[in-house]
């Protein structure tokens, strides 16, 4: 790994991002630590969706500049499904469980191309809530279980940069809960991790360190801490 | 008793081409969200590959020759042509696709006239077949073109094998899945342009059947295409752009109701056009038409 060392295992070096002409993600740099989870915070519209999608590659947003590395590997070369092959796993923001698919159909489908992850086995002894409604139509369920099994697509794939936008929105507390326990799982795992969040509160718990975005450009990067002991920080960007 | 048999007979005889066309058009609209106005002219190419291989080498040798042909055309279209136009508007998919036709068009009626060009049908597919020798509920003495049974026992294999293919394989859940959301596909590392490529081709190749059995029912000559490209166009979007199993049930619709007002020319001309618009009017998305899509 010539190009990466531990502290900059994924390293996003100055990327533009534009939807049409929309100029959304202007000029954005920051490094993530293997096995490092780092909460990208700030408004709603601050431009958190189309980075994460930026990241893994989507064909829109356009990255018109900048490089993405993983691991040493130019990401920003690559289409969307060749990230994902080198191990880059977004969970978008409205889950996108497949409809017309069974719960295992939606496991399966992650398996397709390499590399694989968790075996479906493993998955169901984890989560055995999507055991039972394997034969189900995934979007039949409501909406934690899809949640569930967002993640756990996610899972069945080898992850080595896990994108995580707004995991918890549009779910009830309790069920946030329950959410927050299995990502607490992930964490043991060591997976690199990028959590967006409305919620910067539950993010923050989870994660290690934070990034506040700004209408496309960086207003912050430091620790999980930092952002929580810095009122002007918190009154500013993220209204807690 | 008789009457009605064959009424329906008909109808299932009418609809099958139809059926056979209208699949591959949704089918490619489906996955690759392009509006293909070259589909007829497919079939078309279809017909004609049929008349001129079978004149040459005998009907089995254009059985199995032209449908991989076909294949072949579609990948090429498909991968030189058809795909920088995925993210252009539908009205951009339509001039290229109709344009696209216009030229097979007129390249096949440079190369063979403007006349048609006798489709002769293999000896064990020619005659009649007396349906009352196996049927005991028909009185008397009932006869069908037997061809006209094969076309419609062919057409309705290739529908359960498309079905049998989408639904029980591994690479039909991928394409299944492709139709609902292919970022997301691309998200979970699928390669789903080259599934859909594979696609565009199976479209051709079923275009490619129709031609086969359709060619020595509709007479080859270059202005085919456009002629049964309409109907089926309309069988596609009262069935649900993008549904399989509304295309189906639209071109039985469809086939009955030519059938039935065959006495009554005047209505029969308008019926489907008719029905479209009454269909379309009270379910806008088609019979079984899926939001989101084509809006
Ligand atoms: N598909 C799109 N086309 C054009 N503009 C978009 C699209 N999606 C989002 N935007 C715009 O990009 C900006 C950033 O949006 P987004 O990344 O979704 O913000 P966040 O996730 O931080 O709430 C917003 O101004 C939004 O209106
Ligand atoms: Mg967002």
């Amino acid at each position: 790994m010539s190009m990466s060392d531990n502290k900059s295992f994924f390293s996003v070096k100055n990327i533009h991002a534009y939807y049409g002409e929309s100029y959304i993600v202007q000029g954005v740099s920051f490094d993530v630590a293997e096995g490092e989870i780092v909460a990208l915070l700030g408004r709603n519209g601050a431009g958190k969706t189309t980075t994460l999608k930026t990241l893994a590659r989507a064909l829109d947003p356009k990255l018109r500049s900048g490089e993405i590395y993983l691991g040493g590997v130019a990401l920003h070369k690559m289409k969307a499904h060749e990230a994902a092959q080198a191990g880059v796993q977004l969970v978008p923001e409205d889950r996108r469980i497949i409809p017309g698919l069974t719960v295992e159909e939606n496991l399966i489908i992650a398996q397709v191309a390499p590399n694989k992850g968790w075996e479906i086995d493993r998955i169901y002894e984890h989560f055995p809530r999507l055991a039972e409604r394997r034969k189900q139509d995934a979007t039949s369920m409501s909406g934690g279980e899809q949640q569930m099994l967002a993640v756990a697509r996610a899972l069945a794939r080898e992850v080595k940069l896990l994108l995580l936008d707004e995991p918890y929105e549009g779910l009830a507390p309790i069920i946030v809960h329950e959410i927050e326990a299995i990502l607490q799982e992930v964490k043991k795992l060591g997976i690199t991790t990028i959590i967006v969040e409305q919620n910067a509160v539950a993010a923050l718990k989870l994660a290690d360190s934070a990034i506040i975005l700004d209408t496309g450009e960086v207003a912050f990067r430091g620790t999980a801490k930092e952002v929580l002991d810095n009122k002007e920080l918190r009154e500013e960007y993220l209204a807690i | 008793m008789n009457y009605l048999f064959l009424q329906v007979l008909t109808g299932l005889q009418i609809s099958a081409l139809y059926m056979l066309i209208a699949l591959g058009l949704t089918l490619i609209f489906g996955t690759l969200g392009v509006v293909n106005f070259a589909h007829g002219a497919l079939f078309m190419l279809g017909a004609y590959f049929a008349v001129v291989i079978s004149d040459a080498f005998g009907f089995s040798v254009a059985l199995v020759s032209v449908p991989i042909l076909l294949f072949i055309v579609g990948i090429i279209l498909e991968r030189g042509l058809i795909r920088f136009f995925y993210e252009r508007s539908h009205t951009d998919q339509i001039l290229v696709t109709f344009g696209l036709a216009i030229v097979i068009g007129e390249v096949l009626k440079t190369i063979y006239g403007a006349n048609n060009l006798p489709f002769a049908k293999p000896s064990w597919g020619s005659g009649i077949v007396k349906l009352h020798e196996y049927l005991p509920f028909l009185e008397g003495f009932v006869a069908y073109p037997k061809w006209r049974l094969i076309l419609v026992v062919v057409s309705f294999s290739t529908v359960a094998a498309l079905f049998l293919l989408l639904q029980f394989t591994r690479f039909g859940l991928i394409v299944r899945a492709g139709m609902r959301d292919s970022q997301m596909l691309a998200f979970l590392g699928v390669n789903i342009t080259r599934r859909f490529t594979i696609v565009f081709g199976i479209g051709a190749v079923i275009a490619a059947i129709a031609g086969l059995f359709g060619g020595p029912i509709t007479q080859v000559e270059p202005e085919l295409g456009m002629k049964l490209l309409i109907p089926s166009f309309l069988v596609v979007v009262v069935g649900g752009m993008g549904s399989l199993p509304g295309a189906v049930l639209a071109s039985l619709l469809f086939g009955m109701a030519l059938s039935f007002t065959a006495k009554y020319a005047e209505i029969q001309q308008i019926i489907i056009y008719l029905l479209a618009v009454v269909i379309l009017l009270v379910r806008p998305r088609g019979l079984m038409g899926k939001k989101g899509l084509m809006e």
